[in-house]
């Protein structure tokens, strides 16, 4: 039992208020499903039919003291959606592999006998290797933890790996390098509206992350400073205190541009330097060259709001470095999220209450999903499978021997590549859309058609799902319970609110009963409970430095959550970290990095002279599966379109909402025209969540960052041509 | 404690969530009863909402030949009553800000009713629970009166409409300029 009753800070943003209790219903306290911010909700559930009906705010959550955004309040409607497939699916004809057409309803048992017989096949032919599973970090870490053993033990294959690629590993390599340690915030979110200054580069915090803006308001209105780094004026920008609407693709210039300036004009922390960090001397040459003209030649920023930032951040008693995917989802990644973080380091802001840095969490669990073996070279507690010793531990858990353990296998994207060269003939997909939010789309898609068998599961029919051979039913995050991790590191719980619909099963119950026909059932049997895969889970993360073995859901209920790393029952967990100055290095110092600047993989010519960025929408989340069927969300932002600055579109003499041919060396789409002077000259943007012909990936480019294998998503070249005739309507 | 609808503008981020939440509140059949608008949608992005402000003597319940429009004691001015409503459209013409809504199939007017449901046991409503932005927030006269200060500069310089628009209102509006008055920390 925990000795020190402990609960996690309530802000004055926290009120008690009673939630309004409808006749023949109870609430069921949840978070949403989507994005890393995890708002609280209840779930209204009708007592006499037992299905979700509702929404009701969920005042006494700490984080976001009943707000959502209209995904949170929708989110609900999933659950019981006309689209859910409720029974599993097969598809005899391969030949209509791509297309929705040819599923036919089949038993859980033939499902089950079809998958484990081509699985075997493939594997006797092309060895266990020839299996693959993608995966994703919108579930729980159960379903996160329960994947990576399902692969590695099941289907025994070393090729697993998951969307986060897509989202988070970037700035999970950049935290890692600097820090030691990858937890996506240095502070719990109750301190970021108590800073003074908010430096936020490559987030369209409005729209990605809103119930995080209620405090980031709260920073100006108390007289301190929001700084905006992004090529577009997006709602947050617009208000800033001062925008840098840098070229998409040049962060790394632009945050040695700032370090240099902090140190110039005095505004390193020299104790705290050598104290606690290696590398200063190394990156203050480095960025010595990045004067606010040459940084300014780089970016397109103006030199004065160059000076102008570093003067506010340095001289700001305590300020927090944010950032998202705008920065992280590019070929430099990881050079970008070091880069930023430098900033901290350098003036060593960071280590205390209302200072540090963080990494806006794209998916629901993109932090815990991280931590607990989805990663082609990860086991769970953050543990490495190149280091012996973590394979030995995690082993004893999962009761198999280091031989074993499959060897490390590949990233996302290039586990399609291994597919169309063959290595990879059979896929188990889940939890992912990546036929939408892969990068390089026609060619991925093609890969996938070509695979010899492919199982999917999924609560709708994805995209993706159209490439199945067998397309398995699971349930949506109301049916089932666990827990997340938010965006700040910390756990939380997820609540069951309705029982499975049809045959749907959670994906947990799923891979037991697969496992028991892959022969392999003894590693998985005693899994009957979505707590006792919770159970083995804390376990097998005990030790880990992502340590969540003293966080029980007993506790995750009575603190509002548990920060990682949390390692036994006394310990309350940890929503700061650093404050005794230790970072995770064996040396217990941070790294400050430096970082030759390089420029985005592909660069505007003549014959492709705009720079193409992609991006979310509020309405959307990820590949738009679940949110493009719901149908308030649907009718605010029914299709993608581009965003094109009026002077840019003069040029090519285009016209609001006239549509346009976008294309690259990749591929090309037609777009509605969205005429904004909220947008560079030289930048176009599309929102990346629709699918088939109207996916922006069909155009962006696979070009991986060499530590984290994140695509660069957010710069290509590009070019637009004015339709011949203009559609008729 | 009574307590009031009060809007900041200037905090807008567009994202519609006030809709999606009017759908929810019970009894609403799931149409939203408030806008949000694009100020200047091909220069910025700049959005407010346009919610309705519960005027203490509306125009609409005064234009309606049929009693339709209830005042609740909270001074909340109701949706039209189904049984009284003859579908004139009075009320849509007569609003000064063209909160009324109509519909055609139904032939009934319906609009924003604080939801009643909620506000008068003091919870509040949908759209003030979940504006992620706090641009809707659901506020005591004391925390009011205290925002009223904290906007208003020495000068003289009146930055806010409080207390109140043209006539007298139970909602509360803060006109964009709410930062006008921060002295900034460093
Ligand atoms: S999508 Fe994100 S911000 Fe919106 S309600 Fe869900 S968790 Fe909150
Ligand atoms: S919920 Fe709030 S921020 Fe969002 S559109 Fe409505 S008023 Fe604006
Ligand atoms: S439409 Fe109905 S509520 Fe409006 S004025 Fe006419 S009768 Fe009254
Ligand atoms: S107060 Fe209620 S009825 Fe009025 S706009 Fe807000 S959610 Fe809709």
């Amino acid at each position: 039992m925990q000795k020190v009753e402990y609960r996690n800070e309530r802000d004055k943003f926290f009120k008690e208020i009673e939630n309004l209790q409808h006749p023949n219903e109870t609430l069921v306290k949840t978070h949403c499903s989507y994005c890393g911010m995890q708002c609280g909700m209840n779930l209204r559930v009708n007592t006499k039919t037992n299905k979700i009906i509702g929404v009701e705010p969920r005042y006494d959550w700490p984080v976001t003291v009943g707000k959502m955004c209209p995904k949170g309040v929708t989110a609900y409607q999933q659950t019981n959606h006309k689209d859910r497939i409720l029974k599993p699916l097969i598809r005899d004809d391969a030949s209509l592999k791509g297309t929705k057409e040819g599923f036919r309803e089949a038993s859980w048992e033939e499902a089950y006998d079809l998958i484990a017989k081509k699985f075997t096949e493939l594997q006797q032919e092309y060895g266990k290797d020839t299996l693959s599973v993608f995966s994703g970090v919108s579930m729980t870490n159960e379903k996160c933890y329960l994947t990576g053993k399902f692969a590695r033990v099941a289907m025994q294959t070393r090729y697993i790996d998951y969307n986060g690629r897509f989202c988070m590993s970037s700035a999970a390599g950049g935290f890692l390098r600097s820090f030691g340690v990858d937890r996506g915030s240095t502070l719990p979110w109750t301190d970021i509206h108590e800073t003074d200054c908010l430096f936020i580069a490559g987030s369209n915090t409005a729209e990605c992350h809103p119930t995080s803006m209620f405090r980031v308001w709260n920073v100006q209105e108390r007289g301190g400073y929001i700084i905006v780094v992004d090529p577009r004026e997006t709602p947050i920008a617009r208000r800033a205190d001062l925008h840098l609407d840098l070229r998409p693709g040049t962060d790394l210039a632009l945050a040695n541009g700032i370090v240099n300036l902090l140190i110039q004009k005095g505004y390193a922390d020299e104790e705290f330097i050598n104290k606690h960090t290696n590398g200063f001397e190394e990156t203050k040459e480095l960025v010595k060259e990045f004067t606010p003209e040459y940084t300014s030649q780089i970016t397109g920023v103006a030199p004065e709001k160059i000076i102008r930032a570093a003067e506010i951040y340095g001289k700001a008693p305590n300020a927090v470095v944010m950032f998202a995917r705008g920065i992280e989802q590019q070929h430099k990644g990881v050079d970008n999220v070091s880069g930023y973080t430098n900033m901290a380091l350098v003036t060593g802001k960071i280590g205390r209450p209302k200072a540090g840095v963080a990494t806006f969490t794209g998916q629901g669990n993109g932090q815990g999903g991280r931590e607990h073996g989805q990663k082609s070279d990860l086991l769970p507690g953050y543990r490495k499978l190149t280091n012996p010793k973590h394979v030995e531990e995690v082993c004893q858990v999962w009761g198999i021997t280091p031989e074993e353990m499959p060897q490390p296998g590949v990233s996302a994207y290039e586990m399609f590549e291994l597919m169309d060269q063959k290595t990879i003939r059979g896929l188990y997909l889940l939890c992912s859309n990546p036929a939408v939010s892969a990068p390089n789309l026609n060619f991925v898609r093609k890969a996938m058609k070509g695979l010899d068998f492919m199982v999917c599961a999924d609560f709708y029919l994805s995209e993706s799902a159209e490439f199945a051979d067998v397309i398995l039913p699971s349930v949506t995050w109301s049916e089932d319970e666990g827990t997340v991790t938010n965006i700040e590191g910390r756990i939380i719980k997820i609540n069951k609110a309705q029982e499975p619909l049809g045959e749907s099963k959670p994906d947990w119950q799923i891979q037991a009963e697969l496992a028991e026909r892959l022969g392999r059932g003894k590693y998985f049997s005693h899994l009957k409970t979505a707590r006792d895969v919770a159970d083995e889970f804390r376990l097998a993360s005990k030790g880990g430095y992502a340590d969540y073995y003293g966080a029980t859901w007993d506790k995750i209920e009575k603190q509002d959550g548990v920060f990682w790393p949390c390692k036994d029952e006394n310990d309350p967990g940890t929503p700061h970290m650093f404050l005794d100055k230790k970072f995770y290095h064996p040396d217990g110092k941070a790294k400050i990095c430096a970082l030759p600047y390089r420029p985005p993989a592909e660069e505007p010519n003549e014959e492709y002279p705009l720079r193409l960025t992609t991006g979310r929408v509020v309405f959307h989340y990820l590949s738009g599966n679940q949110t493009r069927r719901i149908q308030f969300l649907h009718d605010m932002c029914p299709e993608p379109y581009v965003e094109v600055h009026p002077e840019t579109a003069a040029k090519y003499n285009i016209e609001h909402e006239e549509r346009v041919r976008l294309f690259t060396r990749r591929g090309e789409a037609v777009y509605k025209v969205k005429i904004t002077e909220a947008i560079r000259k030289d930048t176009v943007f599309v929102p990346y969540h629709f699918g088939h012909d109207q996916s922006i990936n069909l155009l962006t480019i696979a070009a991986l960052d060499p530590i984290s294998r994140m695509p660069e998503f957010k710069a290509c070249a590009a070019q637009i041509e004015k339709l011949e005739l203009k559609k008729v309507q | 404690m009574k307590k009031r609808l009060y809007l900041e503008l200037e905090n807008c981020i567009g994202c519609r969530s006030c809709l999606a939440a009017c759908t929810q509140c019970g009894g609403h059949e799931e149409r939203n009863r408030n806008y949000v608008y694009d100020v200047n949608p091909l220069v910025n992005r700049q959005t407010m909402p346009l919610m309705c402000l519960h005027c203490v003597n509306p125009a609409c319940a005064r234009s309606c030949p049929a009693q339709a429009i209830q005042i609740h004691e909270t001074g909340a001015v109701l949706s039209a009553l189904v049984e009284k409503c003859i579908g004139c459209q009075n009320c849509t013409i007569a609003c000064p800000y063209g909160i009324p809504k109509f519909d055609t199939e139904q032939n009934l007017m319906y609009k924003c009713d604080l939801c009643i449901d909620r506000s008068k046991d003091g919870i509040p409503p949908m759209c003030a629970s979940v504006c992620p932005s706090n641009t809707l927030q659901w506020l005591t006269d004391e925390e009011i009166e205290a925002k009223q200060k904290q906007f208003n500069l020495d000068n003289g310089k009146w930055v806010t409409s409080m207390p109140y628009l043209e006539g007298e209102t139970n909602v509360r509006v803060n006109l964009p300029g709410i930062l006008q008055g921060v002295t900034k920390l460093f």
